[in-house]
């Protein structure tokens, strides 16, 4: 009976103690700032592609990757017919040109917000990636970024430049 | 018998007497910033007065009535009365009540006068600041401020309209925030702090490409944003206290906006694989909790004081609109029905209420909805776009990006939908406001 008494004393001892430790981690969880240190600085950005050091072949295999844009309905990111098209010639540009990788940019009209539009423009970006890794394009050799509504391709207001501004751009890299 | 029928008479008027109210007292004025029907009231200065013995006024005290008046004239349930209006003039004899003329006020229709008093000294001047009731002349505040001089006059002037908003409303951040926002220069966006009245306009960050989506930790201390380069995004922190930048890759692709929860963690939205928002551990370099997850882009986290309620953009149903979730259970409720593009939400501090921006065949407009009685208001009228609400601390004000002169600005009005105030921040676009309470 004694012994039964000093066990379940030491169990609401023990509850006890884990409550008030619980709280104290709590309290220090909100009290404690930020810690960070400055990450050491990253390899350098990669290098573009210069176009005028290639020859006439490979220079309109550039051309082919970085001059022919996709583009998109308002507020949405799904591929048309025609932009598979220029995918697929894309891919087997890059199978033959095996140094080269491809940054692929999405990029959003000026009619929504910022913060929905970077998300937009990321889902337009992946999916020319995700469609180009479909095709056998390695997806180490490609690398997404979204811009949002931040660099608009044609300045101005009305459909004609908005449709113009709902893209997928891409840049070649070593 | 006799005795009997006084004793009662006695008790009965014993008892009217316990029972009669207390002679008629006007209740303390006080202005309810919350309620639907915000009240307005007249202010009006008595002349500045050297307090006695001393001869003459410092050279700060034409400078802090300016700075006094142009700080309650971002209030707009305070209307200013000017001096000239006031029947036989604002110069009184002292600055304590019994000094005050206070029929001329209220002939006046004034409801609050303001005395200041200055005692000038070697190292700097005492300050006494009263306001009074004009109607019954009590005392709404005062107080004193010992070696006021020029450097700190702006500081004193913010502090004492600080007090004088809280014995009027309760609430007295807003003269204790700062806001930041991001400022376009040429390509660049870099992000910039002031105080909501445009005073110690600073350029914080200086990386080129664009900076947005600023949150203030709720300490004022650190300021959190997103910076896209041409190949990447990145987190970035401002620590006020030592004027550093840290800058981290998120390890995700894109970022979609963030906010301080009141534990100091960060929330941010980002891609990975998927926009989702997640807590940040404490390092800013690797992912904690996933706070939302869905097939759909999640975006613009925004919590409430006691990080309750999380409110964020979601295009789940179809096309982003308004959710809010509850953080306790889990659950997330759509917030917005009407309209096809709800998105940029910021939730009030006491989690009532959620301003966001709609798109409409008119432009962007900013919205207010009260998710408790599932009601909505339409709080800005354009024209262009108006965008990016967020509320200030208090939870009165609302501040937002528009283009209605022609370039994005900034502007500040009320979760009544006050008057749009326009902010001055300098040349170039200002977007992406967001207040947070002065670190300092």
């Amino acid at each position: 009976m004694r012994t039964r008494f000093l066990v379940g004393m030491a169990v609401i001892l023990a509850m006890m103690l884990a409550v008030s430790g619980c709280a104290k981690t709590q309290k220090d969880a909100a009290e404690q700032p930020l810690s960070f240190s400055t990450p050491e600085p990253q390899a350098g950005e990669p290098a573009m592609v210069d176009s005028a050091a290639l020859d006439a072949e490979a220079q309109k295999a550039f051309d082919a990757l970085t001059v022919n844009k996709i583009y998109f309905d308002f507020d949405k990111f799904d591929l048309k017919d025609e932009s598979k098209e220029v995918l697929k010639a894309k891919a087997e540009i890059l199978k033959k040109y095996g140094d080269w990788k491809m940054l692929v940019e999405g990029h959003c009209d000026e009619r929504g917000t910022e913060e929905y539009n970077l998300a937009l423009g990321e889902r337009r970006a992946r999916a020319a990636y995700e469609y180009l890794v479909v095709l056998g394009v390695p997806s180490s050799r490609l690398k997404i970024v979204s811009f949002g509504e931040e660099k608009p391709a044609v300045e101005g207001s009305g459909e004609a430049a908005w449709a113009k501004n709902r893209r997928d751009e891409f840049k070649v890299f070593k | 018998m006799l005795r009997r029928a006084l004793a009662t008479l006695m008790l009965l008027l014993a008892a009217l007497v316990a029972g009669a109210p207390a002679p008629a007292r006007a209740a303390a004025l006080s202005i309810d910033i919350f309620g639907p029907g915000q009240s307005r009231v007249n202010m009006a200065f008595t002349e500045p007065l050297p307090l006695a013995p001393a001869p003459a006024l410092p050279p700060e005290a034409a400078r802090f009535a300016t700075l006094v008046r142009e700080n309650l004239g971002y209030l707009p349930f305070l209307h200013l009365v000017p001096d000239g209006e006031i029947l036989g003039g604002t110069r009184m004899p002292g600055v304590v009540r019994d000094d005050i003329d206070m029929r001329r006020f209220q002939i006046s229709k004034v409801d609050l006068v303001m005395t200041t008093g200055w005692q000038p000294g070697a190292d700097g001047s005492r300050l006494e600041c009263r306001v009074y009731e004009a109607s019954s002349g009590r005392l709404v505040l005062g107080k004193a401020y010992l070696r006021v001089d020029a450097q700190g006059l702006v500081r004193v002037a913010d502090l004492f309209c600080s007090h004088f908003m809280e014995a009027l409303t309760g609430r007295g951040e807003f003269f204790r925030s700062r806001l930041a926002f991001s400022r376009r220069e040429g390509q660049k966006r870099e992000i910039w702090t002031m105080t909501p009245q445009g005073r110690d306009l600073r350029q914080v960050s200086f990386l080129g490409g664009a900076s947005s989506s600023p949150a203030w930790s709720v300490d004022g201390r650190y300021l959190a944003f997103a910076h896209h380069s041409v190949w990447q995004h990145t987190l970035a922190v401002w620590d006020s206290q030592t004027n550093r930048i840290f800058e981290t890759k998120v390890p995700g692709t894109t970022i979609g906006g963030m906010d301080f929860m009141p534990d100091g963690t960060l929330a941010v939205a980002m891609t990975r694989g998927n926009m989702d928002i997640f807590k940040m551990t404490r390092d800013l370099t690797r992912v904690g909790d996933t706070l939302v997850s869905n097939w759909a882009i999640d975006v613009s986290p925004s919590f409430d004081a006691e990080g309750r309620l999380m409110a964020f953009t979601s295009d789940r149903q179809g096309n982003p609109q308004i959710f809010v979730k509850d953080m306790q259970t889990g659950r997330e409720e759509r917030v917005t029905y009407e309209g096809k593009y709800n998105t940029s939400p910021s939730i009030s501090p006491d989690g009532r209420l959620v301003v966001y921006s709609r798109r409409t065949p008119e432009g962007h407009r900013i919205f207010i909805s009260d998710i408790q009685a599932m009601r909505e208001r339409q709080l800005t009228f354009g024209p262009g776009n108006d965008e990016e609400p967020a509320f200030s601390p208090d939870g009165y004000f609302i501040v937002f990006s528009s283009n209605r002169s022609g370039a994005y600005k900034l502007y500040l009005t009320t979760r009544h939908g006050d008057e749009p105030r326009a902010l001055e921040t300098g040349g170039g676009a200002a977007t992406h406001p967001a207040f947070g309470l002065r670190g300092d």
